[in-house]
């Protein structure tokens, strides 16, 4: 299966027209079945259009997205199932703001080759920045088809809480697609004890989509990757692909034979010793 | 050929008598030279030294005293607090076994299908575990008195490493960590084992424990434990600030795959995590890595989460590195990213390992 990994470097974001454009152009070439947009998607397509309003710092420029931004979420989600749909794939849309009651969340929408949602993720772990911004945490991780790969949805933060990885693996996920943003000067490190450490310790593959431009005044710097177990990788690098923050993407096939070896030949979730853990998450409430 | 019988008793007999703690003592009283007292310990400056270690076979227990001694020694030179030395540390000690070199043909040859094994079609082949246990009441001494000993007189903490030791009917690979006053502060099993050990039938260790010292608050997981996000959770819920991690690693060098391990578990769960090395071959068996002081990527100059890491992963080397245990609770009380989830845990834990 053929997956893509976006980073809206070099996309047009000024106007909805240029950005299906450009989605397509990048997308046509490698035909993939599977593709993912980073984090913060919502918000620099509705910045890039004039759909929501820049302010002096990008707290206030989230903030205001988070008040003001249902009618923006909703055409966005639109948007989206019409390119998947147009495109044939499945396509995890990046993270938008959506609210429920008086919670909002940071949500991932991933829709099949129809149109239709077929996963939706809240994120479930939160930045002291996040939290300032008052968002909510999602409390759920859940797996949905795509073939028979079965997959789950990973927002930014949650890729360094190896609890996400552990309870996706343990529910029998073989692929993340994972939407992320990291601000801040390009270090790989940040992106190694992220995805990367999740996939090794929990062999599956992840399609990391990470943002590389410059929203709200904020800049981001990560490249998008494809991560795989390190023995199914050539030079046992964990990477399948890897791009770096000017790549516009990057692309890999994902090989579910070579993931069932390495599971069989070295089995690292049957080597875990539960009975060792039983104080680790005693008296969490159900 | 088999271990019962009365030359091999009667060997093993000989073993227990050459290390035995007096003649040690003895040895040691007689090299070993009178220090001041170190300076108090600064919370913000703990400097502690990793040790890669070349498997080599001792010959007897001196040369085994001797190495360690001689480790030990350069540890004190640069100043550490805490040394820690690799898993698998016995295995040097099977070149005091009569005949072992022929034994060890023998591992190689089985570890070679293309190979016929030794004692195939005529000897039964002595097993790793068997050496194990008959080795057992030689070596657990030894090594008691000697870090015992080495600790008090170089008046540091000793993270001895990790032995495979028979009790109880069971062999279990086992870390033991040493006091400055020679003491032992506590041991730790290994809880998780690679599918080997669980062929060799090795036990495994229950739980994890975190050991309160003037230098801070140590833990010694083994090897494979480290594979693992739980047990660095664990020992941080426990207030672990220092991670010993001894390891042998049984696989060619690869940066990638040398990285899983105590690198990610420090990223994950903000702590010190220091890295021993085993290195070299013996009995079929090729083991690899460099040894390191890791930190969270805040708490290191580069941004890598490398405070010190030795540069070749084949020969014997030390890492040196100062932990600043001042700024690790600093960063752990005001943590940019780090955040928790009961409602998401409890929804899942513990019940998901069942599946």
């Amino acid at each position: 299966m053929l997956v893509v990994a976006l980073s809206l470097s070099e996309t047009d974001l000024s106007t909805i027209e240029g950005y299906t454009s450009d989605i397509k152009k990048l997308l046509t070439a490698p035909k993939p079945a599977v593709a993912v947009l980073p984090a913060h998607s919502a918000l620099a397509l509705g910045l890039g259009i004039g759909k929501l309003n820049n302010f002096n710092s990008y707290q206030e420029t989230f903030a205001s997205y988070i008040a003001d931004g249902a009618e923006w979420t909703s055409e966005f989600l639109d948007l989206h199932g019409r390119l998947s749909k147009e495109l044939q794939i499945y396509l995890a849309a990046g993270t938008l703001i959506e609210q429920e009651k008086d919670h909002f969340y940071q949500t991932i929408y991933c829709f099949n080759p129809d149109g239709q949602v077929c996963g939706v993720q809240r994120q479930t772990h939160l930045t002291r920045f996040e939290l300032d911004l008052h968002l909510s945490r999602g409390e759920s991780l859940d797996l949905f088809h795509i073939g028979d790969f079965r997959t789950g949805l990973v927002i930014g933060n949650d890729a360094r809480h190896p609890e996400v990885g552990r309870i996706m693996a343990l529910q029998g996920a073989d692929l993340l697609l994972h939407c992320g943003a990291i601000a801040g000067d390009y270090t790989c490190w940040q992106q190694t004890a992220a995805m990367w450490t999740q996939v090794q310790q929990n062999q599956f593959f992840a399609v990391e989509a990470q943002l590389s431009i410059t929203v709200g005044g904020l800049s981001f710097g990560a490249g998008p990757a494809i991560v795989a177990p390190c023995e199914i990788t050539f030079g046992n690098t964990g990477y399948l692909a890897r791009g770096n923050p000017t790549s516009p993407l990057v692309y890999a096939e994902l090989d579910k034979k070579a993931l069932a070896k390495i599971r069989n030949d070295y089995p690292l979730l049957k080597l875990l010793n539960p009975d060792a853990y039983s104080e680790l998450y005693r008296g969490e409430p159900q | 050929m088999n271990l019962n019988g009365w030359k091999e008793k009667l060997f093993q007999r000989y073993l227990i008598w050459s290390c035995r703690p007096a003649k040690i003592r003895r040895y040691l009283r007689a090299i070993l030279p009178s220090l001041p007292l170190p300076d108090p310990v600064d919370r913000q400056k703990v400097r502690v030294a990793a040790l890669q270690i070349k498997l080599e076979l001792c010959q007897n227990p001196v040369a085994f005293a001797d190495l360690i001694h001689r480790r030990i020694k350069e540890a004190y030179v640069a100043g550490a607090r805490l040394v820690v030395f690799p898993e698998y540390l016995n295995l040097l000690l099977f070149g005091v076994l009569p005949g072992f070199e022929q034994l060890e043909q023998a591992y190689v040859s089985e570890a070679d299908d293309s190979k016929p094994a030794a004692g195939e079609g005529g000897d039964e082949q002595i097993s790793l575990p068997d050496l194990f246990r008959f080795m057992t009441p030689a070596v657990l001494p030894l090594l008691t008195t000697l870090f015992s000993a080495l600790a008090i007189v170089y008046r540091l903490y000793i993270m001895a490493g990790s032995y495979t030791l028979a009790a109880n009917g069971s062999v279990t690979n086992r870390a033991f960590l040493y006091g400055p006053d020679g003491k032992l502060i506590g041991i730790q099993d290994k809880v998780h084992l690679l599918p080997v050990e669980e062929e060799w039938n090795l036990k495994r260790g229950k739980n994890f424990k975190v050991f309160d010292t003037a230098i801070g608050r140590l833990a010694m997981p083994v090897c494979m434990d480290a594979t693992y996000f739980e047990t660095f959770r664990i020992l941080e819920n426990h207030g672990a600030e220092i991670v010993a991690l001894p390891i042998a690693n049984l696989e060619s060098y690869n940066y990638w795959l040398a990285l899983r391990g105590i690198w990610p578990r420090v990223q994950e769960s903000p702590l010190f995590g220091i890295k021993s090395a085993l290195v070299g071959s013996i009995a079929g068996l090729t083991f690899t890595g460099r040894a390191g002081i890791f930190a969270p990527l805040e708490l290191t100059a580069n941004g890598d989460g490398v405070l010190a890491e030795v540069e070749h992963f084949d020969r014997e080397a030390m890492a040196v590195a100062d932990l600043n245990l001042k700024a690790l609770q600093e960063l752990r009380q005001d943590h940019p990213w780090r955040d928790r989830n009961p409602a998401l845990y409890g929804r899942y834990f513990p019940e998901i390992y069942q599946r």
